[in-house]
């Protein structure tokens, strides 16, 4: 008994620690977010600012343009998830139930797609975007987002309607549905938990997508966040510090709410994925 | 759509390597030099050498966190300890911030600036600053431990995943032959996880050799060209150096590695079945 609350001491100590690793880089950017310049280069640094301004958060909404990317992302990520699932849903309805010609090979080919870095499709698309003007636009780039979304929203919803009994689609089609009717009305509303899984994992995606709107962006006010923070990384010298840090805290506050409040549906579907394989 | 975006540009990146051609020029005539030129300079060869060491040193050490925080977790969950869920939350936090983000916290975390809060410890235990981004000899291992501080939550999910999939069973049976835990975690946590590791393993390296956005905002390949990985290699000869023709040729490189890594991941995933 002794030995067994012993055992319950080191793993709640070795949680203490796991949660300090992960946490600290963290919680150190959110407390240079919070203090003043003259601060932050004080010498011993202070693990916590003295009084909590949200100054510097104020001057990134009043002098950047951080409000202007975050309604960038969020425009892009919306259009991408909705483009996606247009895409996947049909596509995977056919990949579960019917049989056609090439289906392994295409299957295989998804799979390809989904491992490949982004950045080998990106250089030869940058030269024809520029040839049909849709090099530097919104557009130009969701339908990369899309297409990159696409192999593995195929195989997790394919994943999902696999797991639907076929007595069930026998059972509408005697009461007289159609394809379409089977997939809209009977499939769909079972396969919604595995559709909100795609839209998190879709949505988060491409909140973070970078390599894409590097290479396919000019114009700073199109930019995404993820690269707007870069460019105050890279333009940034070291009296911006404080700036960046707000914009990095600013930017993520949205993927980590989302995140917490839909984790169950997020670890479910991670670990589904592992015992499939 | 997908032949569109995906086909496509596959042949196109290929046809560019067969090339001199040049972002900045229309001309252009088909040939090998591309190749040659590639393969004969041994600034390639070092930055193939330094993908390949950030590649395995991130899964190796993704793999091992990953797997001793999954059974953290999973044996608190069979204590029904408090607090596992909080755990995995904020570890698995990491795995969402985008990757340009990491690389600013990484950047403020490890710098030799007053505000570099781990320099400050250092200096305090050790009397020394260390200069984690700016030396060429160490500034790959900071990036291997940003990567690795990013990625332990994705081995640490699916490992997870694994790991409730092994019945109670096995483990009471084991506790009344007498076996200790250690006994157990070798004798029955590992074999039975084996194939999921394996898929962890497949999965995490082909994540890390398209690792791009991280390393961009943390080191952007510097100082020098010490954390030049084949992404930002491939971006830095097509977009700084404009020479598409070369880059393309890396790019083909980077296509078979993917290409090889998901063949072999999907034999095995066949032969599972």
């Amino acid at each position: 008994m002794v030995r067994d609350k012993l055992k319950d001491y080191i793993l709640y100590l070795s949680y203490a620690v796991i949660s300090m690793l992960f946490l600290f880089p963290l919680l150190w950017t959110l407390s240079i977010s919070l203090k003043e310049i003259s601060e932050i280069f004080s010498y011993p640094p202070k693990l916590l600012p003295e009084t909590f301004k949200l100054d510097n958060y104020v001057q990134i909404i009043n002098n950047s343009k951080i409000l202007t990317f975050i309604y960038n992302s969020i425009k892009i990520s919306f259009f991408t998830v909705v483009g996606t699932l247009a895409v996947t849903i049909p596509g995977a309805f056919a990949f579960s139930r019917f049989r056609f010609k090439f289906k392994k090979p295409i299957l295989f080919g998804l799979l390809i797609f989904q491992m490949m870095s982004p950045l080998i499709i990106a250089i030869p698309l940058y030269n024809y975007f520029n040839m049909i003007g849709l090099l530097d636009t919104h557009l130009g780039i969701i339908f990369v987002y899309v297409a990159i979304q696409i192999p593995f929203t195929t195989w997790l919803l394919k994943g999902s309607i696999d797991s639907v009994p076929a007595s069930i689609d026998d059972a509408a089609r005697i009461d007289g549905c159609s394809n379409f009717q089977l997939l809209t009305r009977v499939l769909i509303p079972i396969i919604l938990p595995g559709i909100s899984t795609a839209i998190i994992f879709n949505a988060i995606q491409s909140w973070a997508q970078f390599i894409i709107p590097f290479i396919l962006l000019d114009n700073l006010n199109l930019f995404p966040v993820s690269l707007g923070i870069y460019n105050y990384q890279a333009s940034g010298e070291a009296i911006t510090i404080h700036l960046t840090a707000a914009a990095s805290i600013f930017a993520t506050i949205p993927t980590i709410i989302m995140f917490i409040l839909l984790q169950r549906f997020i670890v479910s579907a991670l670990t589904a994925g592992a015992v499939k394989g | 759509m997908l032949i569109l975006f995906y086909l496509f540009p596959i042949v196109e990146v290929f046809r560019y390597s067969l090339t001199d051609i040049r972002l900045d020029k229309e001309i252009y005539s088909y040939g090998i030099s591309a190749y040659q030129y590639v393969l004969s300079n041994p600034n390639f060869w070092e930055m193939l050498k330094i993908t390949i060491i950030f590649v395995f040193a991130s899964m190796f050490l993704q793999l091992f966190f990953g797997l001793i925080i999954a059974t953290l977790i999973d044996e608190g969950e069979r204590r029904n300890l408090k607090g596992t869920l909080v755990v995995r939350l904020i570890v698995l936090m990491a795995w969402v911030i985008p990757g340009v983000i990491i690389g600013v916290i990484w950047n403020l975390f490890l710098s030799e600036a007053n505000y570099g809060i781990l320099n400050y410890f250092i200096q305090l235990l050790f009397n020394t600053k260390i200069s984690f981004l700016s030396s060429q000899d160490l500034a790959l291992y900071s990036v291997i431990i940003a990567n690795v501080w990013r990625g332990t939550a994705f081995s640490m999910i699916i490992l997870y995943g694994g790991l409730k999939q092994i019945s109670e069973e096995l483990y009471e049976a084991a506790s009344i032959d007498g076996a200790s835990t250690l006994d157990k975690f070798f004798k029955i946590t590992i074999p039975q996880l084996k194939p999921v590791i394996f898929i962890n393993m497949v999965l995490i390296t082909i994540y890390t050799f398209n690792t791009f956005d991280m390393i961009m905002a943390l080191t952007g390949g510097g100082p020098g060209r010490s954390t030049e990985v084949i992404s930002l290699n491939i971006y830095n000869t097509v977009f700084g150096h404009l020479e598409l023709g070369r880059g393309s040729v890396l790019a083909v490189i980077l296509f078979f590695i993917n290409l090889s890594i998901t063949l072999f991941y999907y034999n095995f995933v066949i032969s599972e079945e």
